[in-house]
């Protein structure tokens, strides 16, 4: 059946967008390419390993208590590492390569905790598949959906209803102005930290169960949700949905299609394709010169 | 006597160049100087990725997929069709900047669409090597690839291989600092200020990035090609994303837009990865709290270095 690809394809593309939606809101207030959002996410889906496997944490418990220790760990990424440099005026490109730096010391300092061996979840799901007619979902792509469309649906209310998700936008779209209506731009950075690292546990402890949690996944996946945030727009909230759930989809008709070995480059050969007819992504914001 | 500044520099140059000639005799460990050699073929790549990313500002993420290229061009026309080092050295090169040729319509996007487009474009060239066994051997990696020679002379061991190195840095310098001096060089730095502005003093800036880039694309062949005659032995993950990620970390450690910065930090990255193994699996993570420690050096990196302490101290 074509709709079991097509299933598999949206929710894997709803992690993707999580991860995506991170980077696209570090993009869109600082211009800061974030590459250690993958190591967030990693860390959250090993979290989750320790949570649900060692401390017997019930799943649906565990994927908050996650996006909580990811927020934080997110700021405090950034109160260590990232804000002493910014405070230098350096060019954006040092930032980028000091995220860099930051997503090494995330990975290798996973391995000294969780060891370098892949590590299977604990049996979350039953066999059991919802039926909706002629559409069948498997457990384990029923939460990225639910849990994933949920948290997408909650962010835009933040965004376009709530104070703070207001101040956040006006802060990222004219600094100096935001500042002089009375915004605190520091603190809306750290807002954005932390949801942005909130959305990568969130991305991991979904991810977990569906592959196996280790150090190098961040990477994987990573670099995938980045090409995903790059094909619906840099900087763009609904770029990043949109962009993860069609390079999830484009992934996985591409693994049926396409010998494996070139199931990887197939999605990247699309995405450049995408730019050269769109140079900003599906829904780029800024107008091209 | 040779007098002034002008005799001043001179004397440097030549002190500079007996230190580098006599550099083997006087550290002659072997693995010392591999790491040297290997050090010596990262600044060549990372030169003209300064070329690109420096003076261009353009922001490439897939700069692997050339040194691969030419890496494995050589490789592949030396052990399987038996051509000589010197022929295929100068093919290396010019494969890898036919395929900077193939990419020229990417230059149109710019900053991070321009580096997401080359980071795919490297993850593709990267699936190619893997997967294309009947050309390159595929994971398991190419094997007895023969040393460098050129005519009666044969690179094939650290020592010698080190002079070999040497030159080839010491002649993409000289050819890269006339062109960052020139005409060409001037319109770089415009087009890297405001294209908007070069355009309205005539410069086309399509042009110009298509050329730089396929100058970086050859350099990185070149590069390779040393390499791959280096290594003799070439596997597909010496050419991923983390390799091109590698070299952007060499020319922003060593300052942006210095040619002498890309070769120096070059160095330091190289012989950091190195002796950092002594540490074992805390070398990545110490590794990772460099790069963060330095990348707050700014915009000149660790040439800036002394100048930002002497201005500390001054305040007091």
């Amino acid at each position: 059946m074509i709709l079991d690809p097509l299933i598999g394809g949206i929710a894997m593309g709803c992690i993707y967008s999580l991860i995506a939606l991170g980077y696209n809101m570090l993009i869109r207030a600082m211009n800061l390419l974030h590459f250690a959002q993958g190591e967030v996410m990693m860390v959250g889906a090993l979290a989750g390993v320790t949570l649900v496997s060692g401390l017997r944490v019930p799943y649906l418990v565990a994927i908050p208590v996650i996006m909580v220790i990811c927020a934080a760990l997110s700021l405090a990424l950034d109160a260590l590492a990232y804000r002493p440099i910014r405070r230098r005026n350096v060019p954006v490109i040092n930032l980028i390569i000091a995220t860099l730096g930051v997503s090494i010391v995330l990975s290798n300092g996973a391995i000294l905790i969780w060891g370098a061996e892949p590590i299977r979840y604990p049996t979350i799901y039953g066999s059991g598949a919802l039926l909706l007619g002629p559409v069948r979902i498997p457990p384990q792509f029923l939460a990225p959906l639910l849990v994933g469309g949920g948290l997408m649906v909650a962010l835009q209310f933040f965004f376009t209803k709530s104070l703070v998700g207001i101040a956040m936008r006006a802060a990222a779209q004219d600094r100096d102005t935001a500042r002089l209506m009375g915004i605190d731009i520091d603190r809306t950075i750290q807002y954005t930290f932390a949801i942005s690292g909130a959305m990568g546990g969130a991305a991991g402890a979904l991810l977990g169960p569906i592959i196996f949690a280790s150090f190098n996944m961040g990477e994987i996946i990573g670099i995938k949700a980045f090409v995903a945030a790059t094909l619906g727009g840099l900087g763009s909230m609904p770029g990043a949905m949109v962009g993860g759930i069609v390079f999830g989809v484009i992934e996985t008709f591409a693994a049926l299609f396409i010998s494996s070995g070139y199931k990887d480059a197939l999605g990247y050969g699309v995405m450049i394709a995408i730019l050269l007819v769109a140079p900003s992504g599906l829904f780029g914001r800024r107008a091209r010169a | 006597m040779v007098g002034g500044e002008r005799g001043r520099r001179r004397l440097r140059v030549l002190a500079l160049a007996v230190l580098l000639l006599a550099l083997p005799w006087l550290l002659p460990q072997r693995y010392f100087l591999r790491v040297v050699d290997l050090g010596l073929v990262y600044a060549v790549l990372a030169l003209g990725l300064q070329l690109l990313v420096g003076s261009a500002g353009q922001l490439s993420l897939g700069h692997a997929a050339f040194y691969g290229t030419g890496a494995y061009t050589s490789a592949i026309l030396t052990r399987k069709l038996g051509l000589p080092v010197e022929l295929s050295f100068v093919a290396g090169g010019v494969v890898a900047a036919l395929l900077g040729v193939t990419l020229v319509p990417i230059l149109r996007l710019r900053g991070n669409e321009l580096a997401v487009a080359t980071l795919g474009f490297g993850v593709i060239v990267h699936a190619i090597i893997l997967n294309e066994e009947w050309l390159t051997e595929g994971p398991f990696g190419m094997m007895r690839i023969p040393s460098f020679r050129l005519g009666p002379f044969v690179f094939d061991n650290e020592f010698r291989f080190y002079f070999l190195g040497l030159a080839m840095v010491v002649l993409t310098y000289l050819a890269f600092r006339r062109l960052t001096r020139s005409r060409f060089g001037r319109a770089l730095e415009a087009i890297r200020q405001s294209e908007e502005a070069a355009v309205t003093s005539g410069i086309n800036p399509v042009l110009y990035k298509s050329k730089v880039f396929v100058i970086a694309a050859f350099t990185a062949g070149l590069a390779g090609t040393l390499f791959a005659h280096l290594n003799r032995y070439l596997n597909p993950n010496d050419f991923t994303l983390a390799e091109s990620i590698n070299v952007l970390i060499m020319i922003v450690v060593g300052g942006l837009r210095s040619l002498e910065g890309a070769i120096v930090g070059a160095m330091i990255i190289v012989f950091a990865s190195e002796y950092l193994r002594a540490f074992k699996e805390y070398r990545l993570i110490l590794f990772g709290v460099m790069l963060v420690l330095l990348m707050a050096l700014g915009a000149d990196g660790l040439r800036g270095l002394p100048s930002a302490l002497a201005r500390r101290l001054h305040r007091g």
